[in-house]
């Protein structure tokens, strides 16, 4: 929409033509009441129909921005409202749990039932739950580090671990990397929480994958980004419920009964979000899923 | 052997399921117990009983716990405090460092835990002196940190850290001789637990120990406490 403006200048331009061509002929008889020539008659038509287009041109530009500009005040709202819900929600959380926790150790030295472990197994469950929620919303407002960051060995890492993870038992997971021309570029941001991301990505895929099957990492890059893939023959997403999958606490069918905090696609978002980068799921039922990651390559645009 | 007094804590909160549950679980960790239940009855009991330590609520009507702090520290009043707040933004840090309390724990918090901090805070006490964690530059041997500038050095050569190795390094260097579990080191270089969180702490620590040239088998800072955690074991002091 922006590049457009050369194009109106052709008016403009085709006036100045025909005053080149038609510079010397005179009208006889002229329609307009000044007695100019064809030349600059096509001239100055060629000028008006410039101004004009122009206008409309700077009227449309500005219409878009405005809009634009509602959108995103719009989109800053509802991200402000979701966080100091959140705030709240940790906040009203926070002081019941802790009671429980000091009224469980009193309970504790008297008696040991299994209910009580129970209980109190639990109340660590919902504590973490809560302190889990807590940085989640932190991680869309405070700084995080820039340094540059090697994906090759993060991803080397991020399989590894996942490999020595029960769930990972009879299971392949198979990382495949650029090596030749060059292996991947750097790219710039916190480790930890690339590290954190992909882990939970890698982690989804074995933990929804039958035994005996595997699951490719690959990646590579492309047009300044370097894309990463995780992909599963799990029991895959149905459409219907692929938008909401990065939701916080969201649980589609296919994870009912399967362990989880609800939070872990959340955060590769929020992760992502901050890296400058993107995410996108596609999945088939029956068949499985692939998440991709794109992360720009080098300096990560500071919002 | 002397007979020990019991240390005197003052439980500072307003919600009275915690402090009834709480106190009866510090009394019987050989704490004697007082109870106030907003920031004026604080002051109020401070005055009248001094404490030896007061575990202190932020959120608390007619006073909150902020308040109580800076009240304190403005006559000199250097009774330990335990905040109950998180402190994880470097503003909420440099936040902290003004007002003064000893140690911070976020809520909720294992019971175990807090008594652990009260104990460790307690003997690190100076009497009537700022604890280490409002000292703006502290000096371990060779190793000096600048909390202003956010600099370290080691024979006046500064370290060349991660922000993240930085703040750990901060916090050990506060909480000297004290046993720090890896879970509540997470917290501070600000990690997630689920599923392999430790891993963030230990790359940190192995971080520290490479630009002081610590051993690992034989450290002279960091002391890995097996299976536990780790423990800064080079004594702290503030200068300046």
């Amino acid at each position: 929409m922006k590049r457009i403006w050369p194009l109106l200048l052709l008016p403009l331009g085709l006036g100045l033509l025909f005053k080149i061509i038609f510079g010397q002929s005179w009208i006889e008889n002229s329609v307009i009441f000044l007695r100019i020539d064809l030349g600059t008659l096509s001239l100055l038509l060629g000028i008006l129909i410039s101004i004009v287009l122009f206008t409309m041109w700077g009227m449309l530009l500005w219409q878009d921005r405005q809009y634009e500009g509602e959108f995103l005040q719009y989109q800053t709202k509802t991200a402000e409202e979701r966080r100091q819900f959140l705030q709240r929600l940790d906040h009203e959380l926070k002081n019941p749990l802790t009671a429980i926790q000091a009224a469980l150790v009193n309970l504790d030295e008297e008696s040991n039932q299994t209910a009580i472990k129970s209980i109190k197994t639990q109340t660590l469950r919902l504590s973490r739950l809560v302190a889990d929620l807590r940085k989640l919303a932190e991680l869309e407002t405070r700084l995080i580090e820039h340094s540059p960051v090697n994906l090759t060995e993060v991803l080397q890492e991020a399989v590894a671990l996942v490999q020595e993870q029960p769930v990972s038992a009879e299971r392949t997971l198979s990382l495949s990397l650029p090596q030749a021309p060059w292996p991947l570029p750097n790219v710039e941001g916190d480790e930890d929480l690339l590290l954190l991301a992909l882990i939970n990505l890698i982690n989804n895929a074995v933990k929804f994958s039958q035994p005996g099957a595997t699951v490719e990492v690959r990646a590579f890059e492309d047009a300044e980004m370097v894309i990463v893939e995780v992909a599963d023959t799990g029991p895959g997403i149905p459409e219907e419920e692929l938008p909401h999958v990065w939701q916080e606490l969201y649980r589609g069918q296919g994870a009912r009964g399967v362990q989880g905090s609800g939070l872990g696609l959340a955060l590769v978002r929020a992760i992502t979000d901050r890296h400058g980068g993107q995410v996108t799921i596609r999945s088939r039922v029956q068949q499985g899923t692939v998440v991709t990651l794109k992360l720009p390559v080098g300096e990560v645009t500071k919002l | 052997m002397s007979v020990e007094q019991k240390p005197h804590v003052l439980l500072v909160d307003d919600e009275q399921a915690i402090t009834s549950n709480l106190a009866a679980y510090l009394n019987r960790s050989g704490f004697e117990t007082s109870i106030a239940g907003d920031g004026e009855e604080a002051m109020h009991q401070v005055e009248q009983n001094p404490p030896d330590l007061i575990i202190l609520d932020v959120l608390m009507p007619k006073m909150d716990g902020r308040e109580v702090l800076r009240r304190l520290r403005q006559v000199d009043d250097w009774t330990p405090v335990i905040l109950l707040t998180q402190v994880g933004e470097a503003s909420e840090r440099a936040m902290a460092l003004e007002e003064g309390a000893d140690d911070y724990l976020n809520k909720p918090f294992d019971p175990h835990e807090l008594v652990a901090r009260m104990r460790a805070v307690l003997r690190r006490a100076r009497p009537g002196r700022p604890p280490l964690s409002a000292a703006w530059v502290l000096v371990s041997g060779d190793l000096r940190f600048d909390r202003h500038a956010r600099r370290s050095y080691l024979q006046d050569q500064e370290l060349n850290l991660t922000p993240k190795a930085l703040v750990l390094l901060e916090y050990l260097m506060t909480h000297p001789d004290e046993l720090l579990s890896r879970e509540r080191l997470l917290d501070v270089v600000w990690g997630w637990e689920y599923p392999v969180g430790s891993r963030a702490v230990d790359t940190r620590i192995a971080e520290l120990r490479r630009a002081l040239g610590d051993d690992a088998g034989d450290p002279v800072y960091i002391e890995t406490v097996p299976s536990l955690g780790y423990r800064f074991i080079f004594p702290v002091e503030s200068a300046k």
